[in-house]
């Protein structure tokens, strides 16, 4: 599995690296304002084609870069229905403490399960290559999270199922 | 090749910075201040060190621009409060500021002091140019507004050694030529290949690059006899116009490898020097036949640095195979992988955002140039 | 039906033509001729001769010297599958000094940046969320809204013709370096 990993992971830090040239730029659609252009869409000009990474069909990740930001979107994997669960709970947790991740985003873009907002002012109080290090590492923990969950459910389940037939032996 | 001189002032990003004539003072746009730093030779490490002297408060948004007028000493600074000041030092010693009549609305991206040092010139988030000159009648700074055929914001501004002819580069993709005559302050300037008659506001070149990427800085040659652009697609453009009205001699465009570059600098007529989102600085070579990047400035330390032991080194290339299958990080060399991988092997940690001449020799050839970067440091590199 | 209309939702900047809302995209490619349909299954049909002939090396240059930047949605997805079907007829040993050749030659950098236009774009196929009917729908509500969009199973799909891109996009990296990439981004003019 990881033979075909690799390439997608080199491909987003490739990506990310090079969407990550941010400058601090002051909105040209609201007076002494300085906004995130992805999220304002006011000019078409300060925002660049979106590139996608895809890995297969429900693996990918979506770089919407901007003048001053850039939206990076994750779709985890999801082989089966409890998989799906668990992912939704899951970065339902985050995004309900998107404040401590700094990048993360309250709201994923449509199609996608978690999404991060990266400004010019992220990228200047920390360094480039950690915030694409950071998502590249989240990428990783996230599917191993998912499935040691998933063997830690199921294991419950089982247990849970054997107490309760216990008393009927 | 000498060591740069590295000079880290603060943890915060440096959007400009502007060095005095004598080299001795230090102006350096740090948010909403700027921060005055005179020169005292250091006792402990080499070279000498910047001492925070004063600092200029009036703008309350980030500022973004800051020029030290050469000969007389007056600072402008531009800020995305949509304000422009000129500071002068007052008899007490402190710098008074003078509020510019800018006009614009929207946030003052850069600001240049022509070489005469009587106009300077403001760009802005509105879409325009404020060609700025002082008005003696009333005792004010007042500005003049070049308005077409600019579509987007104007990132940067560059003066002719003529200080009649300004280069603008815009977030719409042009890099232009404007004429900024204004009469009663300049002197009627010679034709050349820009141009003959220039009334303010005329159009004398407008560039695309093939891509049509941002651009983030022009600079006109020493002479003003060829303008040179960097855009948002990690290329220089170089533009040798031919005469008025005339499509240009030679149009070359390098396309690099590296990230887009956020700054260029011709440091004499056959070589231009360049830095941005990569930290670190590279120079380029040529002429109106062509040009190409001809190196960088960046030492390779990695030969020099201190060499792990060799069980470190064993360890760390599992780390690395580790790391290249589990995060996509090709190993570059001997130094990353498992090890500590937090500092950059360049000079700057983080993008440059202005480059500037420091010192030119007798020929006026640049020898020495500054650059500040958005890590909070200003290196004096030689070229 | 001025009773319909929520006042405090129109984008008024849309309404002006002087706002930078409305800056024309279009300026910003001045030199791309609109290209037809049919000139594009031409073009395919030569590059499909090309490939068939076992010149591959021959058939991507030709596809990416001509990329049709002014063609239609349609056209230009037809040639993303001509050079998708070229991408996938070189070997994986091939790769690197194939695009060493194509580098080195004449123009061999805009090859290149076409080349990396054309990986990503096939990478971005299908990610509208193909709502097709969804195959294992549980009876009972889960209460995940998102469930229904979602066809699970099929999930390693187009694994196969990812991997030939990605294994393209790192041996171009390599080569290019993130430059490229960044035009592909500030380009406007889109395969």
């Amino acid at each position: 599995m990881s033979q075909s990993l690799r390439p997608y992971l080199s491909c987003v830090r490739s990506t990310l690296t090079a969407a990550l040239s941010l400058s601090n730029f002051a909105s040209q659609a609201a007076e002494r304002h300085n906004v995130p252009e992805i999220e304002a869409a006011s000019s078409p000009e300060l925002l660049l084609n979106p590139l996608t990474v895809s890995r297969n069909q429900e693996e990918r990740v979506f770089v919407e870069p901007s003048v001053n930001s850039v939206r990076v979107s994750i779709r985890i994997k999801q082989a089966d229905e409890i998989e799906h669960i668990l992912v939704h709970k899951f970065t339902r947790f985050l995004t309900q403490r998107a404040e401590a991740f700094f990048i993360l985003r309250r709201k994923a873009v449509p199609g996608y399960d978690i999404s991060f907002l990266i400004t010019n002012f992220h990228t200047e109080e920390m360094l480039k290559h950690k915030l694409v290090d950071f998502i590249i590492q989240f990428m990783e923990e996230v599917d191993k999270e998912i499935s040691e969950m998933k063997l830690f459910l199921n294991a419950r389940a089982r247990f849970v199922a054997e107490s309760f037939l216990t008393p009927f032996d | 090749m000498a060591a740069p001189e590295v000079h880290h002032l603060f943890h915060a990003p440096i959007a400009d910075h502007s060095f005095s004539a004598d080299r001795a003072t230090l102006a350096v746009a740090r948010d909403t201040t700027v921060e005055l730093y005179h020169r005292t030779p250091s006792g402990s490490g080499p070279g000498p060190t910047f001492r925070l002297q004063d600092e200029l408060r009036g703008h309350d948004k980030t500022i973004t621009g800051v020029d030290i007028a050469p000969r007389s000493g007056r600072i402008v600074t531009s800020s995305q409060d949509r304000n422009a000041y000129v500071w002068e030092p007052s008899a007490s010693g402190e710098w008074k500021p003078t509020l510019v009549l800018l006009r614009i609305n929207r946030a003052a991206t850069c600001v240049r002091w022509s070489p005469s040092e009587a106009k300077f010139a403001v760009g802005s988030g509105a879409r325009t140019i404020a060609v700025c000159y002082f008005e003696a009648d009333n005792d004010w700074w007042v500005s003049k507004h070049i308005k077409k055929p600019l579509r987007s914001t104007v990132t940067s501004v560059a003066w002719h050694p003529n200080s009649v002819l300004l280069a603008a580069g815009s977030t719409d993709g042009h890099a232009r030529v404007f004429s900024s005559f204004i009469k009663g302050t300049d002197e009627r300037p010679e034709a050349s290949a820009w141009g003959e008659r220039l009334p303010f506001n005329t159009v004398c070149g407008e560039y695309l690059n093939p891509t049509a990427g941002w651009v983030h800085d022009v600079a006109f040659s020493p002479s003003g006899a060829a303008l040179a652009f960097c855009a948002h697609d990690s290329s220089v453009t170089i533009v040798y116009p031919s005469g008025p009205e005339q499509p240009p001699q030679a149009v070359i465009s390098v396309s690099t490898q590296l990230l887009p570059f956020t700054s260029i600098l011709w440091s004499s007529e056959t070589e231009l020097v360049c830095a941005g989102y990569d930290c670190g600085v590279y120079r380029f070579a040529g002429s109106a036949d062509g040009w190409q990047l001809s190196g960088t400035l960046e030492k390779d330390e990695r030969g020099s640095a201190s060499r792990p032991g060799l069980e470190q080194r064993e360890e760390s290339a599992l780390n690395m195979f580790r790391s290249m299958d589990l995060k996509g990080r090709a190993g570059g060399g001997g130094s990353s992988g498992g090890v500590d991988d937090t500092k950059l092997k360049t000079v700057h940690q983080n993008s440059i955002s202005t480059l500037r001449a420091y010192e030119t020799d007798g020929e006026g050839r640049v020898a020495r140039i500054s650059t500040g970067g958005v890590d909070g440091r200003v290196v004096v590199w030689k070229l | 039906m001025a009773a319909n209309i929520n006042w405090r939702t129109i984008n008024i900047d849309a309404l002006d033509p002087e706002s930078a809302y409305n800056f024309d995209l279009t300026t910003l490619t001045p030199a791309v001729q609109p290209v037809s349909s049919s000139e594009v299954q031409t073009l395919s049909g030569q590059v499909r001769q090309l490939l068939r002939g076992g010149n591959a090396e021959g058939a991507l240059r030709g596809a990416l010297e001509n990329a049709p930047y002014g063609a239609d949605e349609q056209g230009k997805a037809m040639h993303l599958s001509v050079v998708t079907e070229v991408l996938g007829q070189i070997r994986q040993a091939e790769m690197t000094p194939l695009l060493q050749r194509m580098y080195q030659a004449e123009g061999g950098s805009e090859l290149c940046d076409t080349l990396m236009k054309y990986l990503y774009k096939g990478m971005g196929q299908g990610t509208p969320t193909s709502n097709s009917t969804p195959k294992n729908l549980t009876p009972q509500a889960t209460g995940f809204s998102q469930v229904g969009g979602r066809h699970f199973g099929g999930g390693e799909g187009g694994g196969q013709a990812m991997s030939v891109f990605l294994s393209w996009h790192e041996k171009l990296v390599e080569m290019v370096g993130p430059g490229s990439i960044v035009r592909v981004m500030s380009d406007r003019r889109t395969v």
